[in-house]
């Protein structure tokens, strides 16, 4: 009896090693953004994003600790956690959508695909949904992911004081650049 | 009337040096702070498993000194290191970055390594994640 269970428990796990090929994931990601004005630019970069695509169903989810954003200056970075995203409050953002145009990516070929990524972004406690256009480019079984895109503070009830209004741009520019490895388990 | 003149002047130009000072307020130093938390790698993790909550409340913003194995390590293209250390679990365990600037701190070190690292805080993901570190030296 303990052994066909055992022999079940180690089909399943086979099974799941099977299945977790189609899974790709890093947790090194880098996420940076830019706001431009003419009075100031300010940037910051995470490098420890973590992420998982699915290539079988398209499926990509993001999570990032808001406090692990980097910032030149030591005070830009104090008041993007305290005043900004409320870090303590709110410490993750998140994103989790799927590849709309999946069938124009072959994961078993190199090369490199345009794709667009629907779904929800989680930050400062709102959702949202958002539709971004992206790269994946496939080599050596690896596969990196890369896109550009625009979020307004606003949307995620992120409210800038009038004093500082004109330092901070209106639309933020968002980078994410991945470089996933298979999910071995 | 020229005496209140020079007083403002002077006054206007204190206040900016000091909100200059402000802007220009360099980053905490880890590897001159000490440390607020020391411990394992494994029990780090714990407790940020068992109530993220409460680890939150007890870690986030603070230097920890975290000692453990080390799982990976390998450069970034900019030259930051990204070091894991061993948690007992097979999926997570703790992430270190260690910037640029003090990445020579873990010359030397390779995967399998007993080692203490000193970072900042930021939360858990599936790993706990830290930066702004450097290895302590004498582990």
């Amino acid at each position: 009896m303990k052994k066909i269970i055992l022999n079940t428990l180690l089909l399943v796990l086979v099974a799941n090693a099977v299945q977790a090929q189609d899974k790709f994931f890093t947790k090194t990601g880098k996420i940076s953004f830019f706001s431009s004005t003419p009075m100031e630019d300010i940037e910051a970069h995470n490098k420890t994003t973590t992420s998982v695509i699915d290539t079988k169903s398209g499926k990509m989810e993001f999570a990032v600790l808001m406090k692990a954003f980097q910032f030149e200056k030591a005070l830009m970075e104090e008041h993007f956690n305290e005043n900004y995203v409320e870090s303590a409050k709110y410490p993750k953002a998140s994103f989790s959508g799927a590849i709309t145009n999946l069938s124009a990516v072959d994961f078993k070929k190199d090369g490199t695909y345009k794709v667009t990524v629907k779904g929800n972004l989680t930050m400062h406690g709102v959702t949202k949904p958002v539709e971004v256009p992206g790269t994946i480019v496939v080599k050596n079984g690896a596969i990196q992911a890369a896109s550009t895109f625009s979020v307004a503070p606003e949307d995620f009830n992120i409210t800038i004081p009038n004093l500082v209004r004109e330092k901070i741009a209106k639309q933020i520019k968002v980078t994410i650049d991945m470089n996933y490895e298979p999910l071995k388990s | 009337m020229k005496k209140y003149i020079v007083i403002a002047f002077i006054a206007v130009g204190l206040i900016a040096i000091v909100g200059l000072v402000l802007y220009n307020k360099p980053h905490r130093n880890t590897a001159t702070a000490k440390s607020d938390f020391a411990v394992e790698a494994p029990a780090l993790l714990q407790e940020f498993t068992s109530d993220e909550a409460a680890a939150n409340q007890k870690y986030l913003d603070k230097v920890v000194a975290v000692k453990g194995k080390v799982n990976a390590i390998a450069p970034d293209e900019e030259g930051n290191i990204n070091l894991t250390l061993d948690a007992n679990d097979a999926m997570a365990g703790v992430i270190c970055t260690i910037p640029k600037a003090d990445a020579e701190t873990a010359a030397g070190i390779k995967a399998g390594d007993e080692v203490t690292v000193k970072g900042v805080c930021t939360g858990v993901l599936m790993d706990v994640v830290l930066i702004r570190c450097v290895v302590e030296k004498g582990t």
